[in-house]
């Protein structure tokens, strides 16, 4: 390490890329951020557990009294139940509540807390900080809702025949299913983070524009097909092995493949980290108006 | 024409030469062109045209004068309106060099939730791209510098106004920067802190950095600055050495100075002969002439005229109004400590 002399002192200096784009200098400075955010924004996620803990008690309640609801007990009524019980609430409810908390504080909640100057005065670029802090929060929501995606599966096919359950798994289907869901609740976590991280600049408070989303995201199903391609989560439904009902009033629409989906949830996420960087670099500090 | 032509050709490399220099000069300079910040209607800083060098600079004005704004324009934290902000050749625009040589400690009283006081510094150092190793080496060093070692372990949201106020300092100087900015620094320290803290000020200006320091205390920065900026309603009203900026004012307010002698009387004869003394009075004291004058430099070579001539022995000698609280109170008529 190189060292230059200030006031007499030696200090040591960050060393520098050899011409090109720092991308190591970047890489450690995301680490960092990641390293602190996490620290520091993620101590007491209490609401955060009870929404990824919800489900999970949901599946646990039809463990204790199947009879409570409609089941036949077998595996395809399993495979329906969660499909419902995933696309309906986690992904619907649970995924989108914990994207609006996470990803819609990210910046709000450090002008909240007047911390957000000590990032702008140290020296990383605005948009290293925008992605590190997108990829903080997409750790955090996709290790808590994968979580409970996970168990949830597996709670839901606990109370069923051991061996039917292992073919299930092993020998059928099963695994595949889990990968799709995990893949969803991973592009659900994107999508919807994206949308909510850029919301955060555009937004003083995300509760109105969330409510906005989550009403657009609930009416989908009437929605003629063009306008339904407007919607996170009619590409993640795309996504889930087993189609759920709509509805008698529903306005059918083709799916669209996961060749396009993936890619499309991919490109969005993407448009918008860069839209929030592009904010992020003309942004000011004035905790006083926050 | 062709004259010209030579003249150009002689003067060319003169001119490159010197405006090298002026870059040379600027780069080592934190600048202000023309700068003006508006919040709306609201008026922030107007046309502020301001270098300054190396050294310990105290930016001085009553509360909502302006300092922070410059201040955080002078580190981007809030764009002008118009004009143009140079530090040390680097632009706010560039936060990536930028924030390499300069350290800032904002007068907000607020920290990341949940940190002890040695997390805060190392923390912030890694986000800078600092190693693991280097890091702790520095934070601890920072942390020694302002004297938190012993509580580093601590939580900052248990620390005194004092600590958290030093934790702060520490995180600014933690990466070693060559231009210091810091937002009333000496606030919540008591007297011991307060002195340790202005002693590792001058340390550091007298390694060559530049410490700038606002404050709204006028006698706590005359004490510690090399040179002022006072500043009033947005607008720059004097800058340089205070006692320069005293001698420009010397024709609108004469320079007042006491003298401690034997024979006050037969002194105000003597003075009171000059026309550039437009006062003599003798104190209560019976043993104190205050004098007003518009050129000290004369009459500080008359005085000592008059003692050699008259054997009149003279205790002190102590200038009565060239602080920067009078020349704030002449400039704007107040004493600069009101809110």
């Amino acid at each position: 390490m190189s060292e230059i002399d200030i006031a007499g002192t030696k200090a040591p200096v960050v060393p520098s890329g050899k011409g090109g784009l720092p991308w190591g200098q970047w890489w450690r400075q995301t680490l960092a951020i990641m390293r602190l955010d996490l620290r520091k924004g993620f101590r007491r996620p209490y609401g955060l557990l009870l929404l990824a803990l919800a489900p999970v008690f949901i599946l646990f309640l039809r463990m204790v009294i199947p009879e409570a609801i409609e089941d036949s007990g077998d595996i395809p009524g399993a495979t329906n139940f969660f499909a419902i019980i995933y696309q309906a609430f986690i992904l619907r409810i649970v995924i989108f509540l914990a994207c609006v908390s996470i990803f819609g504080n990210l910046i709000r909640r450090e002008m909240l807390d007047r911390s957000l100057h000590y990032y702008f005065l140290s020296p990383v670029r605005r948009e290293v900080l925008v992605a590190a802090k997108f990829l903080t929060g997409l750790l955090v929501a996709f290790v808590l809702f994968g979580l409970t995606t996970v168990v949830s599966f597996f709670l839901t096919y606990l109370p069923l025949e051991s061996t039917s359950v292992q073919n299930f798994l092993f020998h059928g289907p099963g695994l595949g299913h889990l990968g799709a869901y995990l893949l969803a609740t991973f592009l659900g976590c994107l999508g919807y983070g994206a949308v909510f991280l850029a919301f955060g600049f555009f937004f003083k408070s995300p509760a109105i524009p969330a409510l906005a989303v989550f009403g657009w995201e609930g009416i989908l199903f009437l929605l003629p097909p063009l306008l339904k391609k407007a919607s996170v989560f009619h590409y993640l439904q795309s996504l889930c092995p087993i189609p759920i009902p709509e509805g008698p009033l529903a306005i059918l629409a083709d799916a669209p493949s996961p060749w396009v989906a993936i890619p499309g949830l991919l490109v969005l996420a993407l448009a918008l980290v860069a839209l929030s960087a592009w904010k992020i670099r003309g942004m000011e500090i004035s905790y006083e108006e926050s | 024409m062709i004259s010209e032509t030579m003249t150009e050709r002689k003067t060319a490399p003169a001119a490159t030469a010197a405006a090298a220099r002026t870059a040379a000069a600027t780069d080592r300079r934190v600048t202000f062109e023309n700068v003006s910040k508006f919040y709306g209607d609201v008026l922030g800083v107007n046309r502020v045209n301001l270098s300054i060098p190396p050294g310990i600079t105290g930016l001085v004005g009553p509360n909502g004068s302006g300092k922070t704004t410059l201040m955080n324009l002078l580190v981007g934290l809030i764009r002008p309106s118009r004009g143009k902000v140079s530090v040390l050749g680097l632009t706010p625009d560039q936060p990536e060099e930028l924030f390499r040589v300069v350290g800032y400690a904002a007068q907000y009283d607020s920290f990341p939730p949940g940190l002890t006081g040695y997390q805060f510094v190392e923390s912030y150092l890694r986000v800078h791209g600092f190693s693991a190793k280097d890091a702790e080496e520095l934070a601890w060093k920072a942390l020694k510098r302002v004297g938190l070692v012993e509580a580093a372990g601590r939580k900052v949201a248990g620390y005194s106004k004092g600590m958290r106020q030093r934790v702060r300092l520490a995180q600014s100087l933690s990466h070693q920067p060559t231009v210091l900015v810091l937002d009333e620094p000496l606030n919540g320290l008591d007297p011991m802190a307060r002195a340790e803290v202005i002693d590792l000020f001058r340390d550091l200006a007298d390694g060559g950095l530049h410490v700038i320091v606002s404050s709204h205390i006028l006698h706590e920065v005359d004490l510690i600055s090399d040179q002022v900026v006072l500043i009033n309603g947005g607008y720059i009203i004097a800058e340089g050495d205070i006692g320069e900026v005293r001698d420009e004012m010397e024709e609108e307010h004469p320079v007042q100075v006491l003298i401690r002698c034997d024979r006050p009387s037969l002194l105000a004869s003597r003075v009171f002969e000059q026309d550039h003394v437009v006062e003599a009075r003798i104190e209560e004291d019976g043993r104190t002439l205050l004098v007003r004058t518009r050129d000290a430099d004369r009459f500080h070579l008359l005085l000592n005229e008059i003692v050699m001539s008259t054997g009149i022995t003279v205790e002190a000698v102590a200038p009565a109004d060239s602080d920067v609280n009078a020349v704030y109170q002449y400039l704007i008529g107040s004493n600069g400590e009101k809110s």
